[in-house]
C-alpha cells in the first residue's frame, strides 16, 4: 500500500465506481450479518415481517429479510418456568435459601371466615408462542395475578382445617385446571404443568394454638393410655387372685368330703367288726384307748378312789395347777 | 478533479440526503402485531390500522399513535371495603381489559397512563358496589361444598372420631352461599362494562386477587380463631381425662365384681362340700348312733386327753379289776 498524501486521496475519490463498489459492500455486509440467526434446542421462533406475525420456525440456523424486515422473537418452549408465591428463591444452589412469609401474598381467607397463610408454586410451559407474544401484554403478571385469585377462589371454599389437611390434593388438581381455562380464555398460549401448595399455616398469632391441639390429642391418648395402664395393671391381677380364691374353695371341699369319706370308711371298717362281736370289740376298744391314755408322756397322776378326805397333793413345777376340788370332781365324773 | 467527477459527487450526496430526509419523515410505518393504529391528519382522525404490517402516510401531516391490542391489566386500589354485615375487608383486584375500539378510546385517553388511571377508579368503584352489598361469606366462597364436606366426615369414621367431631363440630354449620364469588365477579365485570364502551374499552374480567380482614379486625379474628381452637384442644383433654375415668371406673367395677365372684363361688363350693360332708358322714352314722358316739370319744379322748397333765380317779370303769378279781368293788 502506498503513501496517503493529498495525491493518492484525490485519485481514488476520482474513480466514482470504486466508491459506489464500498458502498455496495458495506450494505452487503450489514445486510449478512442481519440475514442469519439462530434457534436452540429449547427454543422456537416467531418471526414477523413488517411487524405482522409470518411464521414460527423450529430450532436451527435460519435465513431472514434483512434491515428489520424480518424480526425473529425466540421463545423457550421447552423450558418449564417456575412462579413462586408466598416465598421466593434467594439463591439457588445445591441449597436453596428462601425468603418466606411474603404474606402480602399468601395471606387469605378460608371458607369458614379463618385466616390462612397458603404458600405455593407453579410451573407451566409455553405452547404457543404466537399467542403467548401478541394477545397479552404484561404475562408474568397476568400469570400471577390469575393464579392468585384462583388460589384464594378455592381456598375460600374450604374450611381451614381441609385445606391443610385433606383437601390440599384435590386444590392443587382444581387450581391446575381453573388456571389452565382461564388462561387458554385470555389465549396467553401456555400450559400449567403442575400447581404445588408448600406451606400451609395458620398465620403466626394463633400458631400456637393450633399447636396446642396437637398437644391436645396426644394428652387424649395419654390419658386414655393411663386409664387402660391402670386397668390392666389391676384387673389380670385380679383375676388371678379370684381364680386362686376359687382354687383354694375348691381344694377345701375336696378335702372336706375326702376326709368326710375316709372318716366314715373307717367307722363302716370297725362298725362292721363290731356288729359282729358287739361287747367284746367295744370292750376292746375302751381297753385300748386307756392304755393309750395312761402311757402317754404326760404321765397322768392316779388317785384312788377308795381313800376318803385325803388332800390330793400334786406337784406344782408341772406348770399347770390342778385345784383339788376340780380334779376331785373331775374324777368323780369319769 | 474533472467536471464530470464533481457532478457524480453532488447527485450522490443529494440522493443520500432525499432517502435519509424519505425515511427520517416516515412515510413508512409499521404496526406490530399485537398493536393498533390511529392516524390523525391536523388533530382529526382519518383512520385507523388494526391489522399489523406496513404502512403509509403522508409526512408531516398525518400522525400515527399506536395502542396496544393485547390483554392489558389494571391493578385496583388496596381497599377497605365494609361487607353487608359491615365487617371491613381488604379487597385487592386485578382486572383484564383490552382496546376494542381505538378512535373512541384516543378521543377519550389520548394516553395509555390516563386510561390506566380513570379504569382504576371504575374497578374500584365497581368492586366497591357489588361487596358493599353481599355477605362476607359470598366473596369468601363459591359453592356450599364446605357444608357438604362436614357433614360427610361426621359419618364416615368410628364411634371415637364421630365423638370428637360432634363436640368440636358444634354449631359449626357455615351460612349457605347463593351466588358466590364467581358469580359477584362477574357482577362487577359487568358493572364496569357499563361504563366503559364510551371509551372504548372492554372489561373482560376483574377478580379479587386477595380479600383479607382489614388490620383492626384481624386481631379479633386471631383471637375467635384461638378461642375455637382452644375449645377443641379441651374437647379432646377432656374426651381423655373421660375415657380415663370410665376405665377407672371400669377397673373398680370389674376388680369388686371379679373378686365378690370369687368369694361367692368359693363359698358354695365350701357349703356343698360341707354339705356332703355332713350326709355322709350321717348316712354312716345312722346305722348305730350310740357306738358312733363310744368310738368317736375313744378316738377324741386318744387325741386330746393325752396333751393334759391329767389326774385321775380309780373310780373308773378301767380300773374296775385293780380291787378285785371279778371286777367287783
Amino acid at each position: 500500500m502506498g503513501k496517503i498524501n493529498k495525491e493518492s486521496v484525490k485519485r481514488f475519490f476520482s474513480k466514482p465506481s470504486t466508491v459506489i463498489w464500498i458502498i455496495v459492500i458495506i450494505v452487503a455486509l450489514i445486510a449478512v450479518e442481519s440475514n442469519f440467526y439462530s434457534v436452540d434446542e429449547t427454543e422456537q421462533a416467531v418471526i414477523t415481517r413488517f411487524g405482522k406475525y409470518n411464521t414460527t420456525v423450529g430450532p436451527g440456523l435460519h435465513l431472514k429479510l434483512p434491515f428489520g424486515i424480518d424480526k425473529n422473537y425466540n421463545i423457550p418452549v421447552k423450558v418449564v418456568q417456575t412462579e413462586q408465591f408466598g416465598f421466593s428463591t434467594v439463591k439457588e444452589g445445591r441449597n436453596n435459601e428462601y425468603r418466606n412469609n411474603i404474606v402480602d401474598e399468601s395471606t387469605m381467607l378460608t371458607g369458614d371466615l379463618n385466616i390462612i397463610n397458603v404458600e405455593w408454586i407453579i410451573q407451566y410451559r409455553i405452547v404457543d408462542p404466537k399467542a403467548w407474544l401478541f394477545n397479552v401484554q404484561e404475562r408474568t403478571q397476568t400469570i400471577r395475578d390469575i393464579s392468585r385469585s384462583v388460589i384464594n377462589t378455592l381456598v375460600g371454599d374450604r374450611a381451614i382445617l381441609d385445606v391443610m389437611g385433606q383437601e390440599r390434593s384435590n386444590i392443587e388438581v382444581q387450581s391446575q385446571e381453573m388456571m389452565n381455562q382461564n388462561f387458554k380464555q385470555l389465549g396467553l398460549g401456555i400450559n400449567i404443568i403442575a400447581v404445588k401448595l408448600q406451606n400451609i399455616v395458620p398465620p403466626q398469632g394463633v400458631q400456637d394454638a393450633f399447636e396446642d391441639v396437637n398437644k391436645a390429642t396426644q394428652d387424649m391418648n395419654r390419658f386414655i393410655n393411663e386409664g387402660k395402664e391402670a386397668y390392666n395393671s389391676e384387673i389380670p391381677k385380679a383375676q388371678g387372685e379370684a381364680d386362686q380364691q376359687i382354687q383354694i374353695a375348691q381344694g377345701y371341699a375336696a378335702e372336706r368330703v375326702n376326709e368326710a369319706k375316709g372318716d366314715v370308711a373307717r367307722f363302716n371298717a370297725v362298725y362292721d367288726e363290731y356288729r359282729r362281736a358287739p361287747k367284746v370289740t367295744r370292750e376292746r376298744i375302751y381297753l385300748e384307748t386307756m392304755d393309750d391314755l395312761f402311757s402317754s408322756d404326760t404321765k397322768p397322776t392316779l388317785i384312788d378312789g377308795k381313800l376318803g378326805n385325803i388332800l390330793p397333793v400334786k406337784s406344782l413345777t408341772g406348770g399347770s395347777s390342778v385345784s383339788p376340788s376340780s380334779s376331785s370332781s373331775k374324777g368323780a365324773a369319769q | 478533479m474533472s467536471k464530470s467527477v464533481k457532478k457524480f459527487y453532488i447527485s450522490l450526496i443529494v440522493i443520500a440526503l432525499l432517502v435519509i430526509f424519505f425515511f427520517a419523515s416516515g412515510p413508512l410505518y409499521i404496526v406490530k402485531e399485537g398493536y393498533q393504529a390511529v392516524i390523525t391528519r391536523f388533530g382529526s382522525i382519518s383512520g385507523t390500522h388494526t391489522v399489523a404490517g406496513l404502512y403509509f402516510k403522508v409526512p408531516f401531516i398525518d400522525q400515527v399513535t399506536t395502542y396496544p391490542k393485547l390483554i392489558l391489566s389494571t391493578d385496583g386500589d388496596l381497599q377497605r371495603i365494609p361487607t353487608k354485615e359491615n365487617q371491613f375487608i381488604v379487597v385487592d383486584t386485578t382486572s383484564r381489559w383490552r382496546i376494542t375500539d381505538p378512535v373512541q378510546f384516543y378521543k377519550s385517553f389520548k394516553t395509555l397512563d390516563s386510561a390506566y388511571n380513570r379504569l382504576s377508579d371504575i374497578i374500584d368503584s365497581s368492586t366497591r358496589t357489588v361487596i358493599t352489598a353481599n355477605r362476607l361469606s359470598e366473596i369468601v366462597r363459591s359453592s356450599n361444598i364446605i357444608n357438604e364436606r362436614t357433614t360427610g366426615a361426621a359419618e364416615a369414621e368410628d364411634d371415637e372420631t364421630k365423638e370428637i367431631e360432634s363436640l368440636v363440630n358444634v354449631n359449626n354449620v357455615n351460612e349457605s352461599v347463593t351466588r358466590g364469588r364467581g358469580e359477584l365477579c362477574r357482577e362487577m365485570t359487568e358493572d364496569a362494562n357499563k361504563l366503559v364502551p364510551e371509551y372504548g374499552i372492554e372489561v373482560i374480567d376483574i377478580v379479587p386477587r386477595q380479600i383479607k380482614y382489614s388490620d383492626e379486625l384481624t386481631q379479633s379474628v386471631y383471637n375467635r380463631m384461638i378461642k375455637e381452637r382452644n375449645q377443641v384442644a379441651q374437647a379432646y383433654r377432656s374426651l381423655g381425662e373421660g375415657k380415663k375415668a370410665e376405665w377407672m371406673g371400669k377397673l373398680e367395677n370389674e376388680k369388686r365384681t371379679i373378686s365378690s365372684g370369687a368369694y361367692k363361688k368359693s363359698e358354695e363350693l365350701k357349703g356343698a362340700a360341707d354339705a356332703q360332708a355332713a350326709r355322709i358322714y350321717a348316712d354312716a352314722y345312722n346305722k348305730d348312733p350310740e357306738f358312733y358316739t363310744f368310738w368317736k370319744s375313744m378316738e377324741s379322748y386318744k387325741s386330746t386327753l393325752k396333751n393334759y397333765d391329767a389326774t385321775y380317779s380309780t373310780n373308773m370303769d378301767y380300773f374296775k379289776y385293780l380291787y378285785s378279781a371279778d371286777g367287783k368293788r
